[in-house]
């Protein structure tokens, strides 16, 4: 089961609601740190266009987020589902207010975290200023301590709201948290009561005195202060993966794991000992080393593990995500009364969503099926493309093709890349003739003709 | 009124002999009303259905929707028959499904016998008469056993014939109850109306691929009859077994009809083809050669016909299968890419079906474990056989299965630990469970999709 709906806060319009308060002056109750003061000039707000090809045709859409400065020389993170490779201008408001153009360095929708670069030549020519924020150990946060989220909520530039740490360790994984991508499996969150808004995505979660703690990312809707926070000391780990790939790579054995809590007696299990699998993937490293939903696994190169709770679970999955590409792994498992060892090699983590595109002269909107999605589904292999979209009353549409069905050959040629429907679609669009489809939607194999 | 006058004059000789109201007296006496239970572990059901006597020997057939399909037929029980307008109660025996015509059979009890009179007596001798489009034709409807099912006339004129892939007549309104007789002006059989034989025309004609059926018509009456001449020679098939078999069996799943565009695209006009989505393990389909996403194209070496709608030919060729008997061979014309092959399979009695599979309920847990057939390991995409494990069939509301999470179509890998080696093991072991009354707690490892789950019954 997945928790409740989780609504991701970047807002797609901007809602000019504002109650107008009797403007009598006010002594603040308490001075304000000159690390928050410092802080609040280095958050930021990003307007982000991007592109979508989910209707069988080519649209923009807009959206609003936060993040914060981290260098001077212009380096800003701001949450995955704010700046996504699908970003086609990114500006950023600075706190002065000034703009500038900025462009995505990396992303990992896994962490829901981004890093841009401010347009430095821009930032020199016109001689603008901004500061930049420190990381704080975010290790060391307690329940009830202070924090301030600051960040742009409906895009009103330089809002803080103040609360406590209401949970140092929350988890949520969610298979498509992040625009459709998976996130969660490899961290817990922080979470706070500081009010969050639509468009507070992307800016810190900081302590009194200015040091940035969290990146704030989600909350619930139409809750009472129930905001999320990806932790410092994540997010400095990412930080540092994306300045020098621009991605994050990790491992993959292809375990779903579960919590042991209340079955530690029918395993014969001592407390506080080993994380249940719940299932296998099909094909997958480690369902080809054997290993089965049902098995205890006990420790990971030798390492104990302990996942009696949820909690416990993302430190387990980023310790094994953590081991290079390629290299062998020991696990330890437990199946029925016997425990072995068994060795598998790791594979590159990826994400279920393969790659876009649309075919405009065709209506139809397609998206690589990737390794992940091919196991999911059960599919024979990861070649074919899956339809996200079609446009009503084009060619597509005429031949029957619907969001949900994965092509699997174009003129009984199969698909392994996006690049041989394009081409077959750049052939088509400069001499249309009929085009020979053989689809599978569930686990039914139809043909089709697209035409003119 | 002159040109009405020289019409009904033209028309004569068979207007002489239309006396509807004799004709009706007799007619009626071929129809009777069945009602049967269907008892299931937690309930007892009674259904209902229309039944059309077809020998001298008390034989009946039901239409095929009219009994759920995959349900036991030791399930089904107490099968009563009714005389049109009486309340007596009459009884009937289960004889069974027929594989080709989906037809269920009953019969019913000598005494009854003598008073009920086969449609065949109303049949044509020689070939059964074809109606035109714009005849009259006519039925009998039933109304509820609270009215003692008494029998009323429905009249229409045909408007329609199809090939579906039975040839089909459509007629502008209800003409008779579903499974009941049709006849034209001179009472003469010419048709058995369809049940569901509604919902099928608005399923062919109203569902788009994937598209919901939308049910639009009286399921208690049918504007739609398959004609006289291609279901009187089906009529004699009494089922050899209650359970129906034998089941002539390919093993090519999934067949998709293909439309005009593709036809064409594959030099196909004038004739159909189909897809094989999958073909199935150690079947002899796959004996033969066939693989996944062959386009089957012709049967015996006579090309696919073409129906319309197109969707048609998946059913034509399910039936194709289903006329033979297993053992029988049958030639088939596929093409893969470019290339028209050849192939010759010998067609399997069908491997056991969930509706025959073993199944026991265990009252204290509150579910009933079935046997995992051959269907089961195609639907979880193994590989048929040797496939230990038992099948949830139903959870009782609120039982400790229910409450823990146990849910229909799991699969039950492991009983308290110990992995399911055979369906009997499964069923001594949830028994001996089931008895004890020391019992605190019971835990099964099952899958559900793709997911493994570990499942505490708590037992008292």
């Amino acid at each position: 089961m997945k928790p409740a709906i989780l609504n991701l806060f970047r807002s797609r319009s901007i809602l000019a609601l504002a109650i107008l308060l009797p403007a009598t002056a006010r002594k603040a109750d308490a001075a304000v740190s000159r690390g928050l003061n410092q802080l609040f000039d280095s958050v930021v707000c990003i307007d982000v266009r991007e592109v979508n090809y989910e209707e069988g045709s080519r649209r923009f859409e807009a959206s609003i987020g936060s993040g914060v400065v981290l260098s001077e020389d212009g380096l800003i993170l701001t949450n995955a589902h704010v700046a996504s490779p699908k970003a086609v201008e990114i500006n950023v408001t600075l706190a002065n207010l000034e703009h500038v153009g900025a462009k995505l360095v990396g992303w990992d929708h896994w962490t829901d975290l981004a890093l841009l670069r401010l347009d430095m030549d821009d930032v020199r020519r016109r001689g603008l200023k901004f500061s930049h924020a420190e990381f704080g150990d975010s290790s060391k946060l307690y329940t009830g301590e202070t924090v301030f989220a600051v960040g742009t909520p409906y895009g009103l530039k330089r809002t803080v709201t103040r609360g406590i740490i209401s949970n140092t360790s929350r988890y949520f994984e969610d298979d498509r948290g992040v625009d459709g991508y998976e996130t969660g499996a490899f961290n817990t969150w922080l979470q706070t009561d500081a009010a969050i808004n639509p468009g507070n995505s992307g800016g810190p979660l900081v302590t009194e005195d200015g040091r940035v703690v969290g990146i704030t990312s989600r909350a619930y809707l139409g809750a009472n202060n129930l905001g999320f926070a990806i932790p410092a000391n994540v997010a400095r780990q990412m930080v540092s993966g994306l300045v020098r790939d621009g991605s994050i790579t990790r491992s993959y054995i292809g375990i779903v794991p579960s919590p042991l809590q209340d079955l530690e007696k029918f395993y014969s299990l001592a407390l506080d000992t080993g994380m249940l699998i719940a299932s296998v993937d099909p094909g997958s490293p480690a369902a080809r080393a054997g290993l089965q939903g049902g098995d205890i696994l006990l420790a990971v190169n030798h390492r104990a593990v302990d996942a009696r709770f949820p909690e416990q679970i993302p430190a387990i999955q980023n310790f094994i995500a953590s081991q290079p590409v390629g290299s062998a792994v020991t696990l330890t498992v437990k199946d029925g009364l016997a425990t072995r060892d068994l060795s598998v090699v790791t594979e590159r983590l990826e994400s279920s969503v393969g790659e876009d595109c649309v075919l405009d002269a065709w209506g139809l909107s397609v998206r690589k099926v990737s390794r992940a999605y091919a196991r999911e589904n059960e599919l024979a292999d990861d070649s074919g493309v899956l339809v996200i979209g079609v446009r009503p009353g084009y060619p597509a549409d005429v031949a029957g093709l619907q969001s949900g069905d994965i092509i699997t050959r174009i003129n009984r040629q199969p698909l392994g890349t996006l690049d041989v429907i394009k081409g077959i679609h750049a052939a088509y669009s400069s001499k249309p003739n009929p085009i020979l489809v053989e689809a599978q939607r569930d686990r039914r194999v139809a043909l089709y003709i697209i035409k003119p | 009124m002159l040109a009405a006058l020289a019409l009904f004059m033209a028309a004569g000789p068979q207007a002489r002999s239309a006396d509807l109201p004799s004709l009706w007296a007799a007619r009626v006496k071929c129809v009777v009303a069945v009602e049967y239970t269907v008892e299931t572990e937690s309930e007892r059901r009674s259904m209902f259905d229309y039944g059309t006597v077809v020998d001298s020997n008390g034989t009946i057939i039901l239409p095929s929707g009219s009994v759920e399909a995959n349900l036991p037929p030791e399930q089904l029980k107490d099968f009563k028959i009714y005389l049109p307008g009486e309340p007596a109660v009459w009884h009937g025996t289960y004889l069974g499904q027929d594989a080709f015509t989906g037809w269920h059979f009953i019969r019913a009890e000598e005494k009854l016998r003598p008073r009920l009179v086969p449609v065949t007596a109303f049949a044509a001798r020689g070939a059964a008469p074809v109606p035109a489009i714009g005849e009259e034709v006519w039925g009998i409807g039933l109304r509820t056993k609270e009215e003692d099912f008494l029998p009323y006339l429905l009249k229409s004129e045909l408007a329609l014939i199809q090939s579906l892939p039975e040839r089909t007549g459509t007629a502008l309104q209800e003409v008779s109850g579903p499974g009941l007789p049709v006849f034209n002006r001179d009472g003469v059989l010419v048709g058995l109306a369809l049940e569901s034989g509604s919902q099928q025309f608005v399923e062919y004609t109203q569902m788009n691929r994937g598209g919901e059926t939308v049910l639009l018509v009286d399921v208690e009456e049918s504007s739609l009859f398959e004609l006289a001449d291609e279901a009187l020679p089906n009529l004699g098939r009494i089922p050899a077994s209650i359970s129906g078999r034998p089941l002539a069996w390919l093993g090519a799943d999934g067949l998709e009809p293909m439309d005009r565009d593709v036809a064409n695209f594959l030099n196909l006009s004038g004739q159909s083809g189909a897809v094989v989505s999958e073909v199935l393990g150690d079947s002899p389909a796959e004996k033969a050669g066939m693989k996944g996403h062959d386009i089957i194209i012709a049967i015996d070496g006579r090309p696919l016909p073409r129906f319309r709608p197109d969707r048609v030919v998946a059913d034509y060729i399910e039936k194709e299968i289903r006329r033979r008997r297993p053992g029988d061979l049958m030639k088939l014309t596929v093409l893969r890419g470019p290339d028209r092959i050849q192939l010759s399979a010998q067609l399997k009695d069908a491997p056991k079906l969930v509706r025959e599979a073993r199944r026991e309920y265990f009252d204290g847990l509150g579910f009933t474990a079935r046997e995992f057939v051959y269907g089961d390991a195609i639907a979880r995409r193994l590989k048929p056989g040797g496939r230990p494990g038992v099948v949830v069939h139903f959870v009782k509301p609120n039982s400790p299965a229910a409450i823990a999470g146990l849910q229909p179509d799991d699969w039950i890998r492991e009983i308290d630990g110990a992995p399911v080696a055979t369906f009997a093991a499964a069923v001594e072991k949830l028994r001996a469970i089931g008895a004890d009354p020391l019992r605190t707690e019971c835990v099964l490892l099952v899958s559900h999709g793709g997911d493994t789950a570990v499942l505490r019954l708590k037992l008292r």
